[in-house]
C-alpha cells in the first residue's frame, strides 16, 4: 500500500502529538507535593493519560484513522498472548478471565474463550492458533502454570519478530528485536537465578538476531555473572550493566530505547510509523503517569521520582 | 482541418490534461491532511488550507497554456489556422513542458506540501516554512510553462 495513503492520519496523529505531556508538564507534577494535588494538576493538563482505558482509546482510534491496520497489529501481540494466558488459566481453573483481559488486543475476546472451550483452534487469529494448542495440551498434561507460561511468551516473540519481517520499514523489525531481547535478557536472568533446567530455559527463551538463543541459554546455565559478561560483549552491554546494578534501571532502558525508536518514526510524513511511533510515546507516557502516582502514594523525594521517569516523546 | 491543426489541438488537450491530473492528485493528498488535523484541531483550516491550494497552480499553468496555445493557432475566434503536419508537431511539443514537468511536480509539490501540513499540526508558528518547502518544487512548474510559452510564440504560422 502506497504510504501516502497514511496522510490523513499522520496529520491527525502529529496535531494529536500536541497533547501529549511535555517536559514542563512533567516537571509540574513532579513538583505536586502530595497525590491529591498530583491528581489535580493531572486533570488540569486535560489530558487522558490518568485514565486506565487510554491505551485501548489511542489504539482504537489511531485504527479508525489508519487505512491499513495490519502493521500496527504488531504493537498488540504481546497482549494478544497475555490474553490467550488469562483465558486457558481461567479455563483450567474455572474462573471467569474477563477481569484478568488487557486491551488493547488484536482478538475478539469472547470468541477466543468459546474457541479454546471448544477446541476449535482452526477459528483463532493464526499468529495464536498454534501458540493455543500447545500451551492448552502442556497445561493440562504437566499442570504446570509457570512452563506453559513461558511456552506462551517465547512464542509471543516469535510471532512478533516474524510480523516484524513482513513489515515495510524498520521501525517494527527495530521494535521486535529490542522487546525480544529485553525479554529474553530478564528470562535468562531469572533463570539464571533460580537455577532453571536447561529444558525450562529451551522452552521461555526465544532467541533473536543479535542474541542467539543457544548462548544465551548456555551462559545462563553457568550463572549470572556469566550471563552479564556475555552480555556485556554483545550490542546489549549498556543493558547489561544497568541490569547488573538493579533491574528497575534495565527496564528504564529498555523503555527508553522504545522512544529512541519511535523518535526516528515520527520524522516521517508518510507510512504508518508516525502512528506507531505515537502509540509507543502514548504508552510510555501513561507509564510515566503511574510511576508519579505511585512514588506520591509513598511520597518519593524529587530525584527518586526524576531518575524513574521515562524519556519523553516530545 | 489539417492534421497540424490536429495535432496542435492535441497538444493543448494535453497540457490542460496532463498537468490538471497532476493538480488533482495533489491537492486531493494535502487535503486528506489537512481534513487530518483539522478533525482533531478546527483552528488550524485557514493555515493547512493554504498548503492545500498550492499544488492546484499547475492545473492553472496548463489551461494558460492551452488557452493561449487556441488562441495563436485561431481556434478561439473561429479562424483556425491551417498548420502544416510540422507545424501542428511543433505545437504538440511547446505543450509538453508544462504538460509532463506539471503532472510530476503537482503531484510531488502535493507530498512536500502533505508533509508541511504536518508540520501546521505540530508547530503551527513554522506554517510558513511548510509553504516555502512546497513552494520550491512550483519554480520547476514556473520554467516549464515558461519555455511552452515561448515555443507558442515563437512558431511561425
Amino acid at each position: 500500500m502506497s504510504t501516502t495513503k497514511y496522510a490523513n492520519a499522520v496529520a491527525a496523529v502529529k496535531a494529536m502529538e500536541n497533547n501529549l505531556l511535555t517536559r514542563a508538564d512533567i516537571d509540574q507534577l513532579i513538583n505536586t507535593r502530595t497525590r491529591a494535588e498530583f491528581i489535580s494538576a493531572l486533570a488540569a493538563k486535560n489530558t487522558a493519560a490518568g485514565e486506565g482505558s487510554s491505551l485501548a482509546e489511542v489504539w482504537d482510534m489511531l485504527r479508525a484513522y489508519a487505512p491499513d491496520s495490519e502493521e500496527l497489529k504488531l504493537l498488540a501481540y504481546r497482549n494478544d498472548f497475555h490474553n490467550l494466558k488469562a483465558a486457558l488459566k481461567a479455563m483450567i481453573s474455572d474462573h471467569d478471565p474477563k477481569q484478568y483481559f488487557i486491551r488493547p488486543t488484536n482478538l475478539d475476546l469472547e470468541a477466543l474463550v468459546d474457541l479454546l472451550k471448544t477446541k476449535e483452534y482452526e477459528y483463532l487469529p493464526e499468529h495464536i492458533r498454534s501458540t493455543a494448542a500447545e500451551a492448552y495440551e502442556l497445561l493440562t498434561r504437566t499442570l504446570d502454570g509457570q512452563l506453559s507460561d513461558s511456552l506462551i511468551d517465547a512464542a509471543c516473540l516469535r510471532e512478533m519478530q516474524k510480523k516484524a519481517h513482513k513489515c515495510s520499514g524498520d521501525m517494527m523489525k527495530q521494535y521486535a528485536q529490542l522487546i525480544t531481547a529485553a525479554a529474553d535478557i530478564k528470562t535468562a536472568f531469572r533463570c539464571a537465578l533460580m537455577g532453571k533446567t536447561k529444558n525450562f530455559l529451551g522452552t521461555a527463551v526465544c532467541g533473536s538476531e543479535k542474541l542467539e538463543k543457544d548462548d544465551l541459554v548456555r551462559e545462563a546455565l553457568a550463572g549470572t555473572e556469566s550471563l552479564l559478561a556475555y552480555l556485556e560483549n554483545t550490542e546489549y552491554s549498556e543493558a547489561a550493566k544497568l541490569l547488573r546494578e538493579s533491574p528497575a534501571k534495565f527496564e528504564k532502558w529498555c523503555d527508553d530505547v522504545i522512544i529512541d525508536i519511535a523518535e526516528e518514526a515520527r520524522m516521517l510524513s508518510f507510512g504508518y510509523e508516525p502512528l506507531a511511533a505515537y502509540y509507543l510515546a502514548k504508552e510510555s507516557e501513561i507509564k510515566n503517569v503511574r510511576i508519579l502516582s505511585v512514588c506520591k502514594e509513598f511520597g518519593a523525594d524529587r530525584d527518586t521520582i526524576t531518575e524513574r521517569m521515562r524519556k519523553l516523546y516530545v | 482541418m489539417t492534421n497540424g491543426l490536429v495535432l496542435a489541438i492535441l497538444g493543448a488537450a494535453l497540457a490542460a490534461l496532463l498537468a490538471g491530473i497532476g493538480s488533482a492528485k495533489g491537492v486531493g493528498l494535502v487535503g486528506e491532511a489537512a481534513a487530518g488535523v483539522v478533525s482533531v484541531d478546527p483552528s488550524k483550516f485557514s493555515k493547512v488550507l493554504i498548503l492545500q491550494l498550492l499544488p492546484g497552480t499547475q492545473g492553472l499553468y496548463g489551461l494558460l497554456t492551452a488557452i493561449l496555445m487556441l488562441s495563436r493557432i485561431g481556434v478561439i475566434g473561429g479562424n483556425a489556422a491551417q498548420l502544416t503536419t510540422a507545424q501542428g508537431w511543433m505545437f504538440f511539443v511547446a505543450a509538453l513542458p508544462i504538460a509532463v514537468v506539471g503532472l510530476i511536480s503537482a503531484i510531488f509539490q502535493g507530498r512536500t506540501a502533505a508533509a508541511g501540513v504536518g508540520i501546521t499540526a505540530k508547530k503551527p508558528e513554522h506554517n510558513g516554512k511548510g509553504i516555502i518547502m512546497a513552494a520550491m518544487v512550483e519554480t520547476y512548474a514556473i520554467l516549464a510553462l515558461l519555455i511552452s510559452i515561448l515555443l507558442i510564440y515563437n512558431i511561425a504560422i
